[in-house]
């Protein structure tokens, strides 16, 4: 259990400020100490970069904290008549969306400009990677703020694609007008509906058993004495065939829907493993450049080489197109007999040297 | 009032606590509070090397990273000023670092400071800080001071050492030479004692203390039963009230503290092992949970003359967090080439089921009318794609485990230790031996000049009659022609003189090794574990020395071994100890404390012994860890003199 001796700590600074004045030591400190403090410590650079960052934090910080209070009536969707208070319409929706994604984007552009910043006037290798340390907490922040930003965005879409499916699906033997309309008043019935419970999956139960009569009492009284008694009776069926249509649509926008959202997060997925391989695969292509380049070394000093061993062939070392005359003084060396210095060319086309995939088959020492 | 929790929870984890502890102070000594949305504080944190070997087996950089930590520097290093920054500082408070931190004070390198000590910190080396604050007018920047009381490592959830990095301090070597002084005994002990209380402290209780007469366990008891209370006694700074006890944890019971004395059994330190843990320690370069290896870059024939292959350097770290590890470090060393096995195989099929989903998907783009078999398969490729992490840290610590299981192998294979460990369990239990010890010390092939030398010693302190002189001079011969140094002989040859004057011999109890037969399962299938010629032996449960005392104390029961060791404890008003134990019951917590030094086979045999009893908690702790080769040559250089 750790213990606390910051008092201690305290009391032993006022033991050693009375006994230096006793011995009448003079010591930076003392009751002019704490304002040569302050002195001393306003003109220290304080730091652009610190003082940026927390710029920046506070920003993000200010972002969360409105995310966090508009939160409950952005999710409480569709408070149109609910309550006095709380009320959200769509158009403030956008703005918060907007003002949240400026927002999102100017903070990650300020990050990106301290990063750049910060490396260049620093020397010291510490306070480098201190820096770049520092931006990536400051990055996984933001990230995280905008987790909050993008789950809320996420359900409202959804509402919204919802919402744009079932007024699609009004009836259409009515008059353009009252189509128009009923499309209009149409997405507000089924979101008054559903305030109460706002669970999307209830939306279309109660949708139909609510359009339906409200649909009934409306197109009676819309146009009460042009209807027949057919005409009703058509009506009623319609909806009937209508309900059984929406049933089943919703059931297909439901399974789509799954998994559209799963492919959309796969898709996330991806595209961060593939950035990831991106860096790793620049390294690798900069390593393979890299071999590349010294077995094409290795392969002009050993051709260079081969030429100092057998003297006869001054040409080895330069162009490979000549390797086949040192191969064939090579040859008539060893049909001649052993070759004094002991290079075993008459073994060269049968001894499989790793470097040979590179160039043509050539005489080397082994 | 002080929550009241079963005994269970006191002695449970010291890893948990002292993370706890080191978590608590890198967020500037306020308890840390995970928050998702929260803005992020950076700090560095600059740490003296007995720092960093507390933390090093706790925390790793991930970790460091997620409390906030930017930077991590030993104290003794360059350090460049970083502006706006606050510094934690975790150091041990001698001279040097306090005088290195005093510079840094004066250099105002930080923002802010935020001391810990890892014991505690004297007050005139205090007040040197404060002078050296006032002085740079930096005592407002200094923002806490903290005794952390941490000044002990944790290796395991159930296993402590005292240091790292002074441990030629208190070596066994150090304790028991012959011309030691005794200010440096002293010395030595205030340190031992020193870090088992700070070691109590965390732990958050008083134990009760026995130790046996006579040895330097003994001196060990006396001191740290005063230190203990003494702080009890003052009441202001007591460490151990029911508030500083952490989160309502109370046991009804005081765990029991025993303290052995390495001279008990010097038997154990020398013997070949088995077990994989064990295995590890002895033969591969393990210190502080992180195993070193070489490894020769594969067998291709490199070109006569040219440069030799530099043999790779790995360096693994055996956490808590590595599954596999956790479940097999006792097991004996062919169950744990078996597991990989087994593991590499599930891991095959899991990745050839995400490889055939790969085909699958390649489908999709042809036939159109397979959105149904699309809808099932995005469920199981979103299951295969968020399984990936899991499937790549199974594949790393396959392979890591793959890596050190054929090292330790070829260890085994070339130095034929099955041999070692078969010849020295049946030494050690007293059975017929099959093969003349003489035999094996002259085969060329089986081991090298130390093994051989281990393996000699051991029949040494077994025996219950030293051997006859012409017997010995044989043996001195064979050893001396092996290539074997003869100075830990000596030693040892003093030290039975001693202990036979001292106590009865100690017997390592019955036991056989079975060997399994040479055509194990691991052979049939074909795996890369080719343990042709290495015997399969089973453990049998025995128990060495300390399980046995430990066994008696724990469970009161009577032995002659352990019937006059001293009995302490520092709750007690009178301060004199008393052989009588006041407490009659069965003791539900242990902590085993070996000074002169211990390792992992007597931790590996406490662990079995505790494993079978419910309820009960056991934790093993050492002056110095050290594998055989690290003791035969403090042996070997006792015995110069």
């Amino acid at each position: 259990m750790a213990v606390d001796i910051t008092l201690l700590f305290r009391a032993s600074v006022k033991t050693v400020k009375t006994r230096n004045k006793a011995l009448g030591v003079a010591v930076g400190g003392g009751v002019d100490g704490s304002r040569d403090e302050l002195f001393r410590r306003s003109p220290r650079p304080k730091g652009d970069f610190s003082s940026r960052a927390r710029e920046v934090i506070s920003h993000i910080g200010k972002l969360r904290d409105f995310l966090l209070e508009h939160r409950k009536d952005y999710i409480n969707a569709y408070s149109h008549v609910m309550s006095e208070y709380g009320r959200m319409t769509d158009t403030e929706r956008d703005q918060i969306d907007q003002d949240a994604q400026t927002f999102m984007r100017t903070c990650s552009e300020a990050i990106q400009q301290l990063r750049t910043q910060a490396h260049k006037e620093i020397h010291s290798q510490q306070v480098k990677e201190h820096r770049s340390v520092v931006l990536d907490f400051i990055e996984d922040y933001l990230k995280r703020v905008c987790k909050l930003y993008s789950e809320q965005r996420a359900i409202r879409v959804k509402r919204v694609v919802d919402k744009k499916r079932l007024s699609k699906l009004e009836p259409e033997p009515n008059t353009k007008t009252r189509e128009s309309m009923s499309s209009e008043k149409g997405s507000r019935h089924p979101s008054q509906e559903s305030e109460e419970k706002p669970a999307t999956e209830e939306y279309p139960e109660k949708v139909p058993a609510e359009s339906q009569p409200e649909l009934g009492t409306w197109g009676e009284g819309k146009g009460d004495d042009e209807l027949s008694p057919e005409e009703i009776q058509m009506f009623e069926q319609e909806n009937q065939r209508l309900i059984g249509e929406m049933n089943s649509l919703f059931d297909e926008v439901r399974q789509i829907e799954g998994r559209v959202v799963e492919i959309s997060r796969l898709q996330e997925i991806f595209t961060e493993k593939v950035l990831q391989q991106e860096a790793e695969i620049d390294s690798i292509h900069q390593l393979v450049v890299g071999a590349t380049e010294n077995i094409k070394e290795g392969n002009e000093d050993i051709r260079e080489v081969s030429t100092l061993g057998p003297p006869r062939s001054p040409q080895c070392g330069t162009t490979s197109g000549q390797q086949p005359s040192s191969c064939w003084h090579g040859c008539l060396s060893a049909l001649l007999g052993p070759n004094p210095q002991g290079s075993p060319d008459g073994t060269t086309q049968s001894h499989l040297h790793p470097h040979q995939t590179l160039g043509p088959h050539y005489c080397q020492e082994t | 009032m002080v929550g009241v929790k079963m005994a269970a929870a006191a002695a449970a984890s010291i890893r948990e606590r002292q993370t706890v502890a080191l978590k608590r102070m890198l967020n500037f000594n306020v308890p840390h509070v995970k928050n998702s949305t929260g803005e992020p504080v950076w700090k560095v944190l600059i740490y003296d090397r007995f720092g960093q070997d507390i933390i090093s087996p706790l925390l790793s950089v991930k970790e460091l990273r997620d409390m906030g930590i930017t930077l991590h520097l030993l104290l003794h290093s360059d350090r460049d000023p970083i502006p706006d920054v606050p510094a934690v500082y975790f150091v041990m408070p001698t001279e040097e670092n306090i005088d290195r931190m005093c510079q840094d004070l004066r250099n105002q390198l930080y923002e802010s400071y935020y001391l810990n000590f890892i014991s505690a910190i004297s007050r005139s080396k205090l007040e040197d800080i404060a002078n050296a604050a006032l002085a740079a007018s930096a005592v407002t920047q200094v923002a806490k001071v903290f005794d952390q009381y941490l000044n002990f490592i944790t290796l395991e959830d159930d296993m402590f050492v005292l240091c790292n990095q002074n441990k030629e301090l208190v070596s066994y070597r150090a304790i028991n030479r012959p011309d030691i002084t005794d200010t440096e005994m002293e010395t030595v002990m205030d340190t031992i004692v020193d870090s088992l209380f700070c070691f109590f402290v965390t732990l958050g209780a008083v134990p009760i203390i026995r130790c046996s007469r006579g040895t330097a366990a003994e001196m060990v008891a006396v001191k740290l039963d005063k230190k203990l209370r003494e702080n009890l006694r003052d009441a202001r700074n007591s460490l151990f009230t029911g508030d500083t006890l952490g989160a309502g944890q109370f046991s009804f019971q005081r765990p029991l503290l025993v303290l052995v004395d390495r001279n008990i059994d010097l038997a154990t330190p020398l013997h070949h092992t088995w077990t994989y843990q064990a295995l590890v320690h002895d033969v591969l370069d393990f210190h502080l949970n992180r195993v070193n290896l070489e490894e020769s870059s594969g067998v291709e024939n490199s070109p006569a003359g040219a440069r030799p292959k530099r043999k790779n350097k790995k360096s693994y770290d055996l956490t808590p967090v590595d599954k596999f590890w956790q479940k097999h470090k006792g097991s004996p060393f062919p169950e744990v080439a078996e597991s990989v096995q087994q593991e590499l195989e599930s891991y095959r099929a899991q990745e050839d089921e995400v490889k055939r989903l790969k085909s699958i998907m390649g489908l999709e783009g042809e036939d159109e009318g397979a959105i149904s078999m699309l809808s099932d398969n995005t469920a199981k490729l979103t299951s295969a794609v968020s399984s990936l992490p899991e499937l790549l840290e199974k594949k790393r610590l396959i392979d890591l485990h793959t890596n050190v299981a054929t090292a330790v192998l070829e260890h085994i294979k070339a130095r034929k230790l099955d041999v070692y460990f078969e010849y020295e369990e049946k030494i050690m239990s007293k059975t017929t031996l099959d093969k003349s010890l003489l035999d094996i010390i002259s085969d060329p092939d089986a081991g090298t000049p130390e093994d051989k030398m281990r393996l000699f010693l051991i029949y040494y302190i077994s025996a219950q009659q030293a051997p006859s002189e012409a017997d010995l001079e044989q043996y001195k011969k064979a050893l001396t022609d092996a290539g074997c140094n003869l100075n830990p002989l000596q030693y040892i040859k003093q030290w039975k003189a001693f202990a036979k004057m001292a106590s009865a011999p100690t017997s390592y109890g019955n036991t056989t090794t079975k060997p399994m037969g040479l055509l194990s399962r691991v052979m049939n299938t074909g795996s890369q574990f080719v343990m042709e010629g290495v015997k399969n032996l089973v453990l049998k449960q025995q128990n060495l020395p300390v399980t046995r005392i430990l066994d008696n104390l724990m469970e009161m029961k009577s032995n002659p071994e352990t019937d006059d060791y001293r009995y302490f404890d520092p709750k007690m008003l009178r301060g004199n100890d008393s052989s009588v134990p006041r407490n009659k019951n069965p003791f539900q917590e242990a902590i085993v404390f070996v000074v002169g030094g211990g390792n992992y086979i007597e931790y590996q045999n406490l662990v079995d012994y505790i494993k079978g009893k419910q309820g009960k908690h056991i934790l093993y702790g050492c002056s110095e860890l050290f594998n055989a080769t690290q003791f035969i040559k403090q042996l070997s250089q006792l015995g110069q003199k």
